[in-house]
């Protein structure tokens, strides 16, 4: 099987599951506890948290606290803010968020906030001057994501971060999920609040994630109970899922596989776009702005659900921005944000390589790949591509 | 999806366009993004001769039209417009999920739609005594009129129901409608 669709999830990493492997064995305790055992589980909690914070930059090892997912984080982030704040009514966001802060802020529209949504261009990139405008005295929070899940498109971090804290007293929220083991982090140079990020995307398993929390961040807790987290985020820690975030962290951060990722990405990219017709790049041409490890594309006038089935039968596991294939059947809102025609948002495929991929993965699909576009080309009723 | 739905989408048959002259009929979902064409050819015992179709869609409506192609081939456009009336039977014979049926109803509609090019164009060039409505059924204007006067009809499903015009592909039923209109004697 050849994976790309690392954005979706990522592998276990085998020194991952080494390192959480006495934790679903001997060392069952709860880190809660005084004795021995429980002493052990809160050694190991409380190493995995230094692994997360220096993977991300944190200045201090207590602004990284546990959860359960990446949507929790960004869940907890914004609603923790909003109840911290009650007399502030306004949020700023974009359009092409994940659906954990989007689909959240489409609800708070119907508590009473007000959300100013902010579009991107068709490369999806943000005008910045748009923010500077729509920051307000009563602007509780702003949250915009690192690097966008479908196109791999990022948004400049720190200069955000500068034109909110120039011009606002808003909170500074980044949902980084998308982008934490794929590219250098380093948020106590920033002016990053909240930092959210998720371990099954760089090969610790699924359910754990963590939100970064700045030193002095007012935050009201999501998950009421217990004092764990520092009376932060109450649940019996998942030991095993929080050790095995950390041996992530270090591994992506020790990781000298980023290079290789970006040129098997770069190589999949070009000869893409070279060697099949109506293929186009969604998200800026400019690699240094979109992450190292994904290529969306689009087959115009052919349909992203039969792509994928087709090479899912060759044993290549993608991701489509069809309407058809997603669950809500609504075609990508990253895609249609930047206004990519509809008739190839239809078609729109998202390679996203991951620490496994060979250059194997890479002529193989290439190999593939043509064919299965040719064939639905034929298959089209759209006149354009008719010979 | 059932095994034979998934041989036609990575097998599809009869891809493409019918030979002319040709009657072609289209459907398109706005909500899942996909777009259909069906053509086909008639010879003169209206039989549908050759059936083909153009995708740009998901498996299941691949799947759907490709089997479609194959069941109307020798029907008659009265029974093949009987298929496209039946989405649910193909739906179950090809196992598709609920949440898919979509895309097997618009195959059957780009299908019917198909039948009513060709039941249209015939109708134009009838060059018979009286005129012909129903063109699946072969139901002309005087024999509508003669039901609806004799049984007091009121409604389509009523003619439908008298001599079965207007139970094939449905281009009629406007027509049928009017002559109702034209027929409405108080009573």
């Amino acid at each position: 099987m050849i994976y790309l669709d690392n954005n979706a999830t990522t592998r276990v990493a085998p020194e991952v599951l080494d390192a959480m492997q006495p934790y679903l064995s001997e060392f069952f305790g709860n880190p809660s506890s005084a004795h021995a055992l429980g002493r052990e589980m809160k050694r190991a909690v409380e190493q995995s948290r230094e692994q997360v914070a220096t993977l991300i930059g944190a200045a201090d090892t207590s602004e990284i606290v546990f959860t359960s997912c990446g949507s929790e984080s960004d869940n907890w982030a914004i609603r923790g803010v909003l109840a911290a704040q009650p007399q502030k009514k306004h949020i700023v966001t974009t359009l092409v968020e994940h659906e954990a802060v989007r689909n959240l802020c489409r609800l708070l529209e119907n508590e009473g906030y007000e959300v100013t949504w902010l579009g991107v261009d068709q490369n999806g990139e943000l005008n910045l001057d748009h923010l500077r405008s729509a920051l307000r005295p009563d602007t509780a929070l702003v949250s915009i994501m690192l690097a966008n899940n479908e196109t791999g498109v990022l948004f400049p971090m720190e200069e955000i971060g500068h034109i909110v804290r120039e011009n606002s007293q808003a909170v500074f929220h980044v949902d980084g999920v998308q982008a934490v083991g794929k590219i250098p982090i380093d948020l106590k140079s920033t002016a990053v609040d909240l930092f959210a990020l998720s371990g099954h995307k760089l090969h610790a398993p699924q359910g754990i994630g963590a939100l970064y929390v700045r030193k002095g961040i007012s935050l009201l807790p999501l998950i009421v109970g217990g004092a764990q987290e520092q009376g932060r985020r109450a649940g019996t820690s998942a030991v095993p899922n929080i050790v095995g975030l950390g041996a992530a962290c270090r591994l992506a951060h020790e990781d000298n596989n980023h290079e290789r990722i970006e040129k098997l990405r770069n190589r999949l990219e070009d000869e893409i776009l070279k060697q099949i017709p109506n293929a186009r790049l969604n998200g800026v041409a400019d690699r240094s702005k979109r992450l190292p490890n994904t290529a969306n594309i689009s087959f115009e006038y052919v349909d992203g659900q039969s792509i994928l089935m087709h090479l899912d039968q060759a044993g290549i596991c993608v991701s489509t921005g069809s309407a058809c294939h997603s669950t809500t059947h609504e075609s990508s809102p990253t895609l249609r944000a930047m206004n990519v025609p509809y008739t190839a948002a239809q078609g729109s495929v998202r390679f996203s390589l991951g620490r496994y991929n060979t250059e194997a993965d890479i002529d193989i699909t290439l190999q593939v790949l043509p064919e299965i576009i040719a064939k639905l080309a034929a298959m089209s009723p759209y006149q354009q591509i008719r010979v | 999806m059932h095994r034979e739905a998934a041989d036609h989408f990575f097998n599809p048959r009869n891809v493409g366009d019918a030979s002319e002259p040709s009657f072609t009929g289209r459907s398109a979902s706005l909500r899942c993004g996909a777009h259909v064409r069906f053509s086909i050819q008639v010879d003169e015992a209206h039989a549908v001769s050759q059936a083909r179709f153009r995708v740009a869609g998901c498996n299941v409506l691949v799947a759907a039209a490709s089997v479609l192609t194959e069941q109307v081939t020798g029907l008659s456009t009265a029974e093949a417009a009987a298929v496209g009336q039946k989405p649910a039977a193909l739906i179950e014979h090809l196992g598709v999920e609920p949440a898919n049926a979509q895309c097997v109803e618009i195959a059957c509609e780009a299908l019917l739609d198909a039948i009513r090019d060709y039941s249209n164009a015939v109708r134009e060039d009838w060059a018979g005594d009286e005129a012909l409505i129903c063109t699946c059924f072969f139901v002309s204007e005087r024999t509508i009129e003669r039901e609806i006067q004799t049984h007091g009809l009121t409604t389509v499903a009523e003619v439908t129901k008298a001599c079965n015009a207007g139970a094939g592909c449905g281009s009629c039923h406007q027509l049928i409608q009017e002559i109702l209109a034209t027929n409405d004697l108080p009573r």
